[in-house]
């Protein structure tokens, strides 16, 4: 015999075990027992991810912002300062060329 | 298959996708040989034939409503049990299994000789997953490599190929084994 007719001849269709399609039947009705979370319920859960990642992103935003005031008050203090030292620095040069005429 | 006989298929069809459990049943009857053979074929292994059969049929409970005609549903059922038996390899391992644990065939197929065929049907559950499915559906389900490459979703050349190479390993191993 070929090795197709072999093949033809181990692979045939066997019959299911016994009982099968009631086993089938059974996982489906407790399948359809199961309770299953309403539409509603998703669109709750759906609405309250949301406003976690919404109100997160805020907060966020929020801190960014916060921070860059804080360093723009920073650096506006700093070009005081220095404004103020270059100030200083002028008037006692010309205090020292006021002395040396 | 006559005309009335697909009729009362696609009405057998329609009851079961209206909510009807004996005409469910009745396509569960109708087609749980094929399924289960696919699966036990592959798997070697009865338990989990049974096992993946099941998940099939409950997986078509699911999308009754996407089966348009009795033709549609025995490629749809066809398609799912070779994907799932698969995916199930892949996600699991093979699962090597001793011939007592196979368990025996509910009726024993009328072969010439069912010794030979049995070691047979161990050396094809040893072959890839791939070169395996298309042994199982080339010669159990009688299908041509073009509608097995529609059902796994690979080229025509490909299925060949496999089945080219599944060929030349089972040779290998029967003329090594006689």
């Amino acid at each position: 015999m070929s090795l197709e007719t072999d093949l033809k001849d181990a692979l045939r269709r066997v019959p299911a075990p016994e009982g099968f399609a009631n086993r089938v039947l059974e996982r489906v009705r407790s399948e359809e027992r199961r309770p299953t979370r309403s539409p509603w319920w998703r669109a709750i859960a759906a609405t309250v991810l949301l406003a976690a990642i919404l109100g997160g992103w805020g907060a966020h935003e929020m801190i960014e912002r916060r921070q860059e005031r804080k360093g723009q008050r920073a650096r506006e203090q700093v070009l005081l300062a220095l404004r103020i030292t270059g100030e200083k620095v002028a008037h006692a040069q010309r205090g020292v060329r006021h002395i040396t005429r | 298959m006559s005309a009335l006989l697909v009729e009362e298929g696609d009405d057998v069809l329609r009851r079961a996708q209206g909510g009807d459990g004996d005409a469910f049943a009745a396509l569960v009857g109708d087609h749980e040989s094929m399924v289960f053979s696919i699966a036990w074929h592959f798997f070697g292994d009865r338990n989990r034939g049974e096992e993946i059969a099941q998940d099939v049929f409950l997986q078509l409970y699911r999308n009754l409503a996407k089966i348009e005609t009795r033709a549609h549903l025995v490629f749809w059922l066809r398609q799912v049990t070779s994907r799932r038996c698969i995916d199930e390899v892949r996600r699991t391992g093979p699962r090597r299994i001793s011939i007592d644990d196979a368990g025996d065939l509910p009726v024993a197929p009328a072969v010439s000789d069912p010794l030979a065929a049995r070691r047979l049907r161990e050396m094809i559950a040893a072959l890839p997953e791939r070169q395996r499915i298309i042994v199982t559906l080339r010669y159990q389900e009688d299908l041509d490599p073009s509608d097995i490459g529609r059902m796994i979703g690979l080229p025509v050349n490909t299925i060949k190929s496999h089945l080219h190479r599944a060929l030349l390993a089972l040779r290998k191993k029967m003329g090594v084994e006689s």
